[in-house]
């Protein structure tokens, strides 16, 4: 069956020679562009389906040259509120600040549910108050649960994580305004408990003894390029 | 921020420089015009329908996503955090355009949209992921399948 690739790194697919390939110059993480914006998305599918009928392979590799509209920053975004940044402190202030904002947020996230009509989160099978506990809980330097058997503790807290991240991020990205990926990274990474709480989680992570939770908290809780220089 | 030049330098020169597989073959086959083609989307985002088990680390598996699965039944389990989510969060097309396929068959631009869509987490590695990818095939070919996009994140 012939197939047709979305290339988002060009050189792996030049690498790679695919029979049909199109590179699109959008984010990673948006391989059909732009979030509600079903016609720039139909034109990206249909870019990459007409190479399906093309007959001079075997090797085709195209580009998609219209960017992302959304990559540019919506000046008429406002975070979901506004206090000093958050830098950091003593394990159980950051927890309790950790817990206090996720609550705080559930007025904007309720927003969201009822804009979207859905929520990402789910990975961890808990409900968010549960993932900040949890959290909150390594930051206290209490031993990890793992509340699902089928998850190791360490693979828990990635979870839980994943889903403290998406919660924080539609709680934010509720309203009018469409902000761009990186207003919203910017906001949650910068300014936010949750962030501070993560990076903490990040470095106490790496202390300890146990390697999984080590190459967890590691690789797999803080984006490379938001990892900071002190931990 | 959409191309190599707008990432951190180290995470570009990572991508660019990442080993890819070497083929030895140049697999290629025509067929149909679009409006005669049955299409399926194999997506290496690690998603997964709500419930079902998420991609452990870099399981060499993949997950079937039903046709009638909504946006409120699909997350992303990949590891990677290095790409990404907030598209996702707001419109699932962004990763898994199958409002958009079924636009498409419905205007008569493709033929039909498959009964079944597949999804790998896509930072395993492609050796491991092989044996799957050959079943995963088979699957393909019993759904009459005949145009797959394969979709990165």
């Amino acid at each position: 069956m012939a197939t047709v690739a979305i290339s988002l790194i060009r050189p792996q697919t030049e690498n790679t020679r695919p029979p049909r390939a199109l590179w699109v110059p959008f984010e990673l993480g948006r391989p059909f562009g732009p979030p509600s914006d079903p016609a720039f998305q139909k034109r990206v599918i249909l870019a990459a389906l007409r190479l399906v009928e093309r007959a001079d392979g075997p090797v085709i590799i195209e580009d998609f040259c219209d960017d992302d509209p959304r990559a540019q920053p919506d000046p008429s975004w406002r975070r979901p509120f506004d206090h000093a940044a958050v830098a950091g402190g003593p394990g159980e202030v950051i927890a309790r600040r950790l817990e206090s904002e996720i609550e705080m947020l559930r007025g904007q996230h309720d927003r969201w549910i009822r804009q979207r009509g859905c929520t990402t989160l789910g990975l961890s099978g808990l409900l968010v108050a549960e993932c900040a506990r949890l959290a909150a809980g390594s930051l206290r330097g209490e031993a990890l649960p793992s509340p699902r058997e089928e998850f190791s503790p360490p693979l828990m807290l990635r979870f839980a994580v994943d889903d403290l991240k998406a919660y924080c991020l539609e709680a934010a990205a509720a309203g009018a305004a469409k902000p761009s990926s990186r207003q919203l990274g910017d906001w949650f990474w910068d300014q936010t408990a949750s962030g501070a709480a993560l990076h903490a989680i990040r470095t106490a992570c790496l202390a300890s003894n146990d390697e999984r939770l080590k190459l967890i908290a590691g690789n797999f809780m803080v984006p490379a390029a938001r990892v900071r220089a002190t931990g | 921020m959409t191309r190599l030049t707008d990432l951190p330098p180290a995470q570009a020169k990572r991508l660019a420089e990442l080993e890819c597989p070497d083929f030895t073959t140049r697999p290629w086959v025509t067929g149909p015009p679009l409006p005669q083609r049955r299409v399926a989307i194999v997506s290496s985002a690690g998603l997964v329908v709500r419930g079902e088990m998420p991609f452990r680390g870099r399981d060499p598996d993949y997950r079937a996503i039903p046709a009638g699965t909504q946006a409120k039944d699909l997350l992303i389990s990949h590891i990677s955090i290095n790409f990404d989510r907030t598209g996702f969060q707001e419109d699932w097309n962004v990763v898994f355009p199958l409002d958009r396929l079924n636009e498409l068959a419905a205007e008569g631009l493709i033929g039909e949209v498959a009964p079944t869509h597949y999804s790998f987490m896509g930072a395993t590695d492609p050796v491991l992921m092989e044996a799957h990818a050959r079943e995963l095939a088979g699957r393909l070919k019993d759904d009459r399948v005949d145009a797959v996009i394969l979709s990165p994140v």
